[in-house]
């Protein structure tokens, strides 16, 4: 019984450490809907990722998947962006996204921050640049 | 300043249905592993993965924060991992691993919704994941 109640105490401390990261990043994404157009007509054009294409790879990198969810279907739908800029900023996303929450919820726990963000954006830089340049697609 | 209270406010209230999540998760998956540690269980789960998670230079444990991970969310997995008690290499290893494919039951349906074949991307997303790890492993070995 003691066993539990040590867990449970212990697992409360991890929630509220993890509470102090997420409440400031919430409300701060709170103030950056809506701003998207600010980014507009800034392409990574050496990654096959053109100004249309912008607003949804930094949605994704910034806020995540899950909750930036709405804003990168509907920029990559009312686009109409062909296939293969669709696959290159998804491709750089699945690697490199949610880069702040999730790097600081695991350095609350001990990780090393800097290079968990040097190699995935590294790593993500890498294999969008290859597959941009391959013909394994056609745009 | 209305703007500035409303977007306070609805942020506010975000975070607080995030944290409601996590508790659901993170309370049962400490207990859990505690008991696991408690009951010695944890030796034999350990020794039955150490070959694999041997890959990314993670003891054998580590595998059930890959999974909880993988199939439930981060948080899920960070539960798992504090009561393990692993070092920087091994958080940090396990971090970059879960930070690439997470929640696949939950964005894997997100990804397809974009026109994208979703299973392309979850197979992609998990031998990536698998990939970075056997990577920082060695970089690691090498440089730090």
């Amino acid at each position: 019984m003691e066993i539990i109640l040590v867990a449970l105490k212990n697992s409360i401390i991890l929630t509220v450490k993890l509470l102090f990261i997420i409440l400031p990043l919430s409300i701060s994404y709170e103030f950056l809907k809506g701003k998207e157009s600010i980014f507009q007509k800034k392409g990574v054009s050496f990654l096959g990722i053109t100004g249309r294409g912008f607003v949804p790879l930094i949605t994704g990198i910034i806020i995540g998947l899950t909750y930036g969810a709405g804003v990168i279907i509907h920029s990559i739908r009312a686009s109409n962006m062909g296939k293969k800029e669709a696959f290159l900023i998804l491709l750089f996303l699945s690697i490199c996204h949610a880069m702040i929450e999730d790097t600081l919820i695991f350095v609350v726990i001990g990780a090393n921050g800097f290079v968990l963000i040097v190699f995935r954006f590294a790593l993500a830089i890498i294999l969008t640049y290859l597959l941009y340049k391959s013909r394994i697609i056609k745009g | 300043m209305n703007y500035v209270y409303s977007n306070i406010k609805k942020g506010f209230l975000n975070g607080i249905a995030i944290v409601y999540l996590m508790v659901k998760v993170i309370i049962p998956c400490y207990i859990a592993i505690e008991l696991i540690k408690h009951f010695g269980l944890i030796e034999i789960i350990s020794r039955f993965f150490k070959p694999f998670m041997g890959l990314f230079g993670l003891p054998g444990e580590a595998a059930l924060g890959l999974l909880a991970g993988y199939l439930i969310n981060l948080y899920a997995a960070i539960a798992v991992l504090t009561p393990l008690d692993l070092g920087t290499k091994e958080i940090t290893t396990m971090a970059l691993m879960l930070g690439i494919s997470h929640s696949l039951t939950v964005e894997t349906p997100v990804t397809h919704k974009t026109g994208v074949n979703g299973w392309v991307f979850l197979f992609v997303r998990v031998i990536l994941s698998l990939a970075s790890g056997v990577i920082l492993d060695l970089l690691w070995k090498l440089f730090l």
